[in-house]
């Protein structure tokens, strides 16, 4: 009997044990996350969420894209922080950075842990259109800026978001300054006119709008060009001689492409080993990259890419730019992919501070009213249009010898002059 | 289109079976003895290509030496992990779900290792032979795809010849026909099991070597490899490398040909298609049908 008593007690002292334990838990389940979150409210900073993807298939580009953000980042704290009158004084800004592995699923779902759990003001990101399509859902469910810095297609800007907001210009845009750089080599004898274009796209929005913007110029002005072929590819292929063979048959004089990095060296690759020739190549926004002149050597000279942004662009904001991003970085810009980063985040800061206030709808109305006037995208002020999205003009840019990129469009931006035909 | 451009294409596609073949042997040996499905197979590809980049980067060595080099190097790397995991995973007549989470976990470890050390830029091989087209007449080489041509008969043959010519060989074949026969028959399980592993890797470095000398590469790279070469397995009849040869050849000319005829986006859907339609119809793959063919003459 005295044992049964004995295991009795023993078991209730275990068992208050555990309930002290269960309770001990709970509390510090409802103590914690207030901690943290007193700790993510505080007042001496803005905290701003960027997603990009610094691993997979976009990792690279992700990756300068981050480096341009930083770079402002550094340079706004630098000088002190962002001015916010609410507050009285100037807040530094802190990057809350997530990787989302070039995946589109995980992608939105870090936009929404930025907001819901990191206590943003506002999201920057959204590299390549297949991830800005992704994470562009989000914004609006949250009542959160967005700026894509990364992401181009009309789609995502044609939806009625109201909190959505892109430095890039429409793929479309690229597509009819390319045609529209091609009818300038027309008008100066370099080109006949009533030439054949064949176009591959990839089966993105992106590659949509890029030949919707070609169709658009050459409907515009009749006689210059005529479209012998379009077809849609998978980006990613592992071969494109079929499509490469279909391309060869329609006898076109013009070659235009859209492609991401891996599927442009792809392709060129086996272009050049098929033997075909055509008188103007350009695989849409790529061309000059380090990466593609170490995979393709000189078969990449003369290809032209229609590019948001060139660190050739004469302005001295640009040359500033390029001499902090080098020191910044210890490597130079890679094509445009940190200067469209590096303005969203000074809109944004600038968009703040004319605000005057971390209230999110405030930052949302004043991203709409800023006007950057010492751009680094040609014309050199960023403006948002009414959809969201800027509508700053391309830059054509044209692979030369001996690892040489000049800007060969528009003219008074031009570093040297276009060669067409390409030399065989 | 005309006759030159018809044969153009033949050889276009031919090629490019030798690439697919290249790429799924390994695959194949790992499959048919231990009945494996090794979705790891992606990040040996992806590492022997770095392996030649490195050799070729900072030693100056040849792309082609170095995927010969690849093979010994792998072979123990596969070694090295058969003994860690492999070894571990319960033996079965059947793939388990054990050895696929095991090898997909395998996989992103390398992947990230990969990025650990590479980091995610994309790299290339550009030597002389890159852009090189051997011409004979109108008909045009790709010498680089002409060197994986050669590789994947060099390689198939070689295999044909150790199966058919080696005690090892045959007592792979007891295996992928019945392993509990080869071991009554005093078939060395365990051993002949770490080795073919072990071949499977190293067949999977150098194919990685030799995809590196036609596409740029990252961390990631493989994973599209590895559906084509699921697919090629699955066609040759998942144990048979004269199946994998054949397996390769009507992947490659379903891509190539389809593609004058379907819009070149739906390449993907083609492997697609051609997997469901092996599984649904000659689930055996061309080498059970030509086995049952040559039972019933």
């Amino acid at each position: 009997m005295a044992n049964c008593t004995e295991y009795d007690l023993r078991k209730w002292h275990l068992a208050s044990i555990r309930l002290l334990l269960l309770v001990l838990l709970a509390l510090l389940t409802l103590v914690l996350p207030r901690c943290g979150k007193g700790k993510k409210a505080g007042t001496d900073e803005i905290r701003v969420g960027v997603v990009l993807p610094i691993s997979g298939r976009e990792a690279k580009p992700g990756q300068y894209q981050r480096e341009g953000i930083e770079l402002a980042i550094h340079q706004i704290n630098q000088s002190g922080g962002i001015l916010v009158k609410e507050r009285g004084k100037k807040l530094s800004v802190k990057e809350v950075f997530y990787d989302d592995g070039s995946d589109q699923a995980k992608s939105a779902g870090l936009v929404e842990r930025a907001i819901t759990s990191d206590n943003v003001v506002a999201v920057l990101g959204g590299y390549s259109t297949a991830l800005g399509e992704a994470e562009s859902v989000m914004p609006d469910r949250y009542q959160t800026p967005w700026i894509t810095t990364g992401a181009a297609a009309t789609t995502i800007f044609s939806r009625g978001y109201q909190y959505i907001f892109g430095t890039l210009s429409p793929t479309d845009l690229l597509g009819y300054t390319t045609a529209e750089f091609l009818g300038s080599l027309v008008d100066h004898k370099k080109l006949h006119k009533g030439l054949k274009l064949a176009l591959a796209l990839e089966n993105t929005d992106h590659g949509l709008d890029y030949g919707k913007g070609i169709d658009k110029w050459i409907q515009e002005h009749p006689n210059y060009f005529s479209v012998v072929f379009s077809e849609k590819f998978e980006l990613g292929s592992t071969d494109f001689s079929g499509l490469l063979q279909k391309v060869k048959n329609t006898r076109a004089d013009i070659f235009l492409a859209d492609a991401h990095l891996q599927d442009y060296i792809t392709m060129h690759r086996q272009y050049i080993q098929t033997g075909m020739y055509h008188q103007m190549i350009s695989y849409g926004a790529r061309g000059p990259e380090a990466d593609a002149r170490k995979a393709l050597g000189d078969a990449t000279n003369y290809i032209f890419a229609g590019i948001w942004w060139s660190a050739k662009l004469p302005y001295p904001q640009v040359n500033k730019f390029v001499a902090d991003y080098q020191a910044f970085t210890g490597h130079p810009p890679d094509s445009w992919y940190p200067a469209t980063a590096y303005d969203a985040m000074r809109a944004l800061a600038a968009a703040i501070e004319q605000a005057g206030s971390l209230n999110k709808n405030a930052i949302r109305d004043q991203l709409r009213n800023v006007e950057l006037k010492d751009s680094l995208l040609p014309g050199q002020v960023l403006r948002f249009g009414k959809n969201g999205q800027i509508n700053a003009t391309f830059v054509i840019v044209q692979n030369k010898p001996d690892t040489k990129v000049d800007i060969v469009y528009p003219p008074d931006a031009a570093t040297g002059e276009a060669i067409a035909p390409k030399p065989r | 289109m005309s006759a030159v451009d018809l044969l153009n294409l033949v050889i276009a596609a031919l090629l490019l079976a030798g690439v697919y073949a290249a790429m799924s042997v390994g695959m194949t040996i790992v499959y048919g003895v231990m009945k494996i499905v090794n979705l790891a197979h992606a990040g040996f590809l992806m590492l022997g290509a770095y392996f030649v980049y490195e050799l070729y980067a900072r030693f100056s060595i040849d792309p082609l030496l170095g995927v010969l080099l690849a093979f010994p190097v792998f072979f123990f790397i596969g070694l090295g992990v058969h003994w860690i995991l492999i070894r571990r995973i319960p033996s079965s007549d059947q793939p388990t779900l054990t050895s696929l989470l095991l090898l997909f976990g395998l996989w992103l470890v390398l992947q990230n290792l990969g990025y650990l050390i590479w980091g995610n830029a994309d790299r290339a091989i550009l030597t002389r032979r890159t852009l090189y087209v051997l011409q004979i007449g109108p008909i045009s080489f790709p010498a680089v795809r002409l060197i994986v041509f050669g590789a994947a008969v060099a390689s198939i043959g070689g295999l044909e010849l150790v199966l058919h010519k080696t005690w090892f060989g045959r007592a792979v074949r007891a295996l992928m026909q019945n392993s509990d026969a080869g071991r009554i028959v005093g078939v060395n399980v365990e051993k002949t099991a770490r080795i073919a592993f072990g071949m499977g890797i190293a067949f999977a470095g150098a194919a990685g070597g030799l995809l590196a000398m036609l596409y740029s590469f990252s961390p990631d790279f493989g994973g599209s490899f590895l559906l084509r070469a699921f697919v090629i397995i699955v066609l040759g009849g998942l144990e048979s490398f004269a199946g994998v040869a054949i397996g390769a050849l009507i992947l490659a000319l379903a891509e190539t040909f389809s593609i004058l005829v379907l819009p070149a986006s739906y390449q993907p859907a083609i492997a697609f298609s051609l997997l469901v339609l092996a599984l649904v119809v000659l689930p055996e793959g061309v080498a059970g049908l030509w086995n049952k063919r040559h039972r019933l003459a």
